[in-house]
């Protein structure tokens, strides 16, 4: 406990060195060195953690209003911990070469370093505290550090805005979880979470008011749809490594709250079980769609967090079945499965965003359209991105691919105690097996229109691929995702740590070791594959590509992301609008030219607007589209509907 | 045991030629020609291994290694499947998930060296395939994981081994056989999904694909495709066939009859009908999805805890 406590010193030092030094060097030193010191002090005191070791609690007297500060440091903040630290810390590496144009206008980034370190700090403080009060200090440190981050370049409008969007949303969420605490401690006259668990233990109104409250505070945080409309606008403008952090690391603290305050209460009813699962598989399809269509390339990885965070929740809705039905192996399989997605998240999306930044930095640029062709100029950063690509797309052998199998190991078990429910956990797997598809489709986009055929713009100014410090980072996260994927017993021993503190106790990986051998001879193959291809082509005879007979072809021509996704939209265009400014060429011989540009905006931030600014019009509107004779579509539907109702309800019989 | 799986790697080696050959074999008859010996496609392969390949000056690496890793990805998907009926060469928890995402590499793969050529066409053909995936996916899951539930098992050879004992099971049955069908249909690219022998590139799904890939990357593509229709078929006979799970002589033979029997059938329905306008696929894909929702409503007609 002593080697954690020294930490948060450690980096607040750090953090306050690195906001008063005048140097960029020196502050950029001091914030990493800092950050290396408190990683490896926090490190050494959760590895007996992970490890199995009791767990360590502390508590001293603090001046009104905290009364009492105890701190608790289990498994599960120790897996949090055990990756959060670290990966911050690359981020801080990442940072110094991505900035760099920045120091060299002369802009101070001391600041910059020093609210890196800070995010480190509400690191320590959110994962191990056990009272009310600190737990909001920490959270709140941790928000407002991260809109700091977002808006490093805030003389442009558009950033200073999204900077907002965010702060405003996340305070909503801060206000909500505020409601949640101030119920429980008006029920139990306490902040500790130790009488929050007593409360929360037993099933009342009011808990499952505390409970949804919390819900949505940490669906907030962790940006779930429909509360993920910040989401989108501040990956796009914060700096990559920020986007990075906040998407893989810092955001995963509202999916540790939900874990910290579902070990609080134990046993939950059946209906928080049924809701997190929708909840999770709303998510994961709102957001898998809406990255389909993206042309932002770090738009695209922002709206894949909200996926992700709901691929997450999917299997946290089925451990918490699970423990309601008193099936142990399938809550196993939830818990496993959503725990070791979202470590597996944070490794393949901060590689992504680096990558993406990378781009950046080298085009100034991450509009698709402008793209293509990079992987000739940019090698390290392509393959680097194709990997994190591979692995977002839950594709074998990498490490998307071992915790879907989990999940879905869970899902089409067949081990819930009636048959309606198990047809339901199998239409979810159907949902996550779509999620899956659409993924690969989104990530087939990005990489291939920006890494592949030539480039779009031949006047697009290439500089050097991921220079400086900028490398390491991704190489590394890089190994993370293949160890990850090819010996998932390595990722495995975190997760079973955060999993210790719950009551289901087994191997969660043995039921499937034969399917991830079958993965891991798969990434044999591929190695040989794609060495063999790769020697045998160096010398091999070049032409142009074929043209179909057409034999003046220009980059232009190529495919776009949007035509790319075009049939897509227009099958899911519901969910995923595209709004068209035309102004189409009218006469024969027209005298204007024409127009043309389609554009896709976050549904749900547009209706949201929308009833926000003409509520009433609104409402007019959606009654008069209801038709007053139904036609043959509504009514097919209508039979379907009650059809389905019949199945369902004739089977609970 | 051992001799199920050395025939189980016999008829991985030879079913892929043969299918693709009775198609174009049955698609000749119905045109009143004679049409090529049963064995050809075996032949052409042999013949593009000999050649010498050439690459566009645009592509990378990705394009090179694509073919090799479509043809890894779809043999060791026919390893997991039952195609002599019974226990396949692998059989473990959760296979067809494996399968069914070393399918979807081995797509994204080719997708990917489409998209290196830079050529309009292939770009169009990849869009088009990965928009048909997402619909397939779902379908295969739904079919698969309802079959699940009626045979109590995780393992794919097992849940197609359905035997029918009642109006659900029978109701999943009929609906898994429609939906694996329409699955094996957009799969491999056949009519009314894909027509892999039209003339118009503009038309083409699959085949615009692969328009730039030549020698022994054509040949491991065509053949890496004969394994997935030789999965597909497997699929749908081992389902279809009464005897499956035996793992007697007889059921090995039916299966393989079958097989071939579906086979006829595709290159009948390629004979008979057009391709489908594109706008129209995503509806025909959507009756997979259909059929895969009406076996899993059968599945909560079944009483009673699994295992």
């Amino acid at each position: 406990m002593t080697l954690f406590l020294a930490a948060f010193p450690v980096l607040l030092v750090g953090a306050g060195a690195a906001a008063l030094l005048q140097s960029n060097r020196a502050a950029f030193v001091v914030s990493l060195g800092s950050q290396a010191v408190a990683t490896a002090l926090v490190l050494a005191a959760v590895a007996p953690l992970l490890a199995g070791a009791a767990p360590l609690e502390l508590s001293w007297h603090w001046p009104p209003p905290i009364e009492r500060v105890s701190l608790q440091l289990d498994g599960l903040g120790a897996f949090f911990l055990a990756w959060s630290l670290p990966m911050t810390l690359l981020g801080t590496l990442y940072a110094w070469t991505y900035l760099q144009p920045f120091f060299d206008k002369g802009r101070r980034g001391g600041w910059h370093f020093a609210l890196l370190a800070l995010t480190s700090v509400s690191f320590v403080i959110v994962y191990s505290v056990q009272n009310a009060m600190v737990f909001l200090l920490g959270w709140e440190t941790a928000a407002v550090a991260a809109w700091l981050l977002v808006i490093y370049d805030y003389r442009n409008q558009k950033i200073r805005f999204a900077g907002f969007n965010y702060l405003v949303s996340t305070h909503v969420g801060l206000f909500v979880l505020v409601a949640a605490f101030m119920l429980m401690h008006s029920a139990t006259g306490s902040m500790e979470f130790r009488d929050f668990g007593a409360f929360l233990a037993k099933p009342s109104p009011t808990r499952s008011t505390v409970w949804m409250l919390l819900g949505v505070s940490f669906a907030l945080k962790s940006a779930f749809f429909p509360f993920h409309t910040w989401l989108p606008r501040a990956h796009s403008a914060a700096p990559a490594h920020v986007s990075a952090l906040m998407s893989g690391v810092i955001h995963k603290a509202g999916l540790f709250g939900f874990l910290r305050f579902t070990l609080l209460m134990g046993q939950p009813e059946e209906w928080m079980g049924w809701t997190v699962l929708v909840f999770g598989a709303l998510s994961a399809l709102f957001g898998v769609l809406s990255t389909a269509t993206q042309r932002d390339l770090k738009r695209l990885l922002g709206y894949s967090s909200t996926e992700n965070v709901g691929i997450a929740a999917m299997g946290f809705g089925l451990g918490l079945l699970g423990w309601t039905w008193n099936a142990p192996a399938l809550s196993l399989a939830g818990f496993g499965g959503g725990v070791l997605h979202l470590f597996n998240h944070a490794l393949f999306k901060c590689l992504l965003f680096y990558a993406a930044g990378a781009v950046y930095r080298a085009t100034h640029t991450v509009d698709l359209e402008r793209l293509g062709g990079l992987a000739k100029r940019l090698p390290r950063t392509a393959s680097l991105f194709l990997v994190g690509a591979v692995a977002i797309s839950a594709l074998p052998p990498l490490n998307g691919f071992v915790s879907e199998l989990l999940l879905y190991s869970g899902l089409l078990s067949g081990t819930a105690p009636r048959p309606d429910q198990n047809v339901l956990l199998v239409a979810a797997a159907a949902g996550l097996a779509f999620v899956g598809a659409v993924s690969a489709l989104s990530m087939t986009r990005a990489f291939g229109v920006t890494f592949l055929g030539s480039t779009r713009e031949p006047q697009l100014h290439v500089g050097d691929d991921a220079p400086g410090t900028m490398g390491w980072p991704m190489a590394l996260h890089a190994l993370g995702v293949v160890v990850a994927g090819v010996a998932p017993a390595a990722a495995m021993a975190l997760v079973n740590g955060a999993l210790r503190p719950f009551p289901m106790a087994g191997a969660v990986l043995e039921p499937l070791a034969p399917a991830l051998w079958a993965s891991r001879a798969l990434a044999v193959g591929l190695v040989v594959v794609i060495t063999w291809s790769w020697l045998k082509g160096r010398s091999a005879r070049r032409s142009v590509t074929w043209g179909c007979g057409y034999t003046a072809p220009s980059p232009r021509l190529q495919y776009t992301g949007s035509s790319f996704v075009e049939q897509f939209a227009r099958l899911f265009g519901a969910f995923i609008p595209a709004l068209r400014r035309e102004q189409l060429p009218t006469e024969l011989l027209p005298q204007q030219p024409g127009s043309f540009a389609t554009h896709h905006a976050d549904p749900v931030e547009r209706r949201m607007f929308e009833v926000l600014g003409q509520g009433e019009e609104y409402v007019t509107r959606s009654a008069g589209k209801v038709s007053e004779e139904p036609r043959f579509a509504f009514s097919a539907g209508l039979v379907a509907l009650l059809l389905i109702a019949l199945f369902l309800f004739g089977a609970t019989r | 045991m051992n001799a199920e799986r050395l025939a189980n790697v016999a008829a991985l080696l030879v079913m892929p030629f043969v299918l693709t050959g009775v198609i174009i074999r049955v698609k000749a008859l119905w045109a009143g020609r004679r049409g090529p010996p049963l064995l050809q496609p075996a032949w052409d392969a042999l013949r593009l291994l000999r050649k010498t390949p050439v690459y566009s000056d645009v592509s990378t690496p990705v394009f090179r290694a694509a073919p090799w890793v479509l043809l890894l990805t779809s043999a060791g998907s026919a390893l997991v499947t039952p195609l002599l009926g019974t226990t396949p060469v692998f059989s473990f928890g959760f296979d067809f998930v494996v399968l069914a995402y070393a399918w979807g590499l081995g797509r994204v793969a080719l997708m990917l060296a489409a998209l290196d050529t830079g050529s309009a066409f292939e770009g169009m053909g990849a869009a088009r395939e990965a928009t048909f995936a997402t619909l397939v996916e779902p379908a295969l899951f739904l079919v698969v994981g309802a079959l699940g539930l009626f045979s109590h098992t995780s393992s794919l050879h097992e849940a197609l081994a359905l035997k029918v004992t009642g109006g659900a099971s029978a109701l999943a049955w009929a609906s898994a056989v429609v939906a694996l069908v329409v699955v094996l249909q957009a799969e491999t690219a056949r009519l009314p999904v894909d027509d892999p022998t039209t003339h118009l590139e503009l038309t083409m799904v699959h085949e615009v694909m692969v328009l730039d890939h030549s020698g022994p990357d054509l040949a491991a593509i065509q053949v890496g495709n004969a394994l997935k229709l030789t999965v597909g078929t497997a699929a749908v006979a081992t389902l279809l066939n009464p005897l499956a799970g035996e793992g007697t002589l007889a059921s090995a033979l039916l299966t393989l009859a079958l097989s071939l029997g579906v086979a006829v059938v595709l290159g009948t329905v390629e004979s008979l009908i057009a391709r489908f306008k594109l706008r129209t696929v995503p509806q025909y894909l959507a009756v997979a999805i259909a059929a895969g929702v009406l076996a899993l409503l059968a599945a909560t007609w079944r009483t009673g805890g699994l295992r």
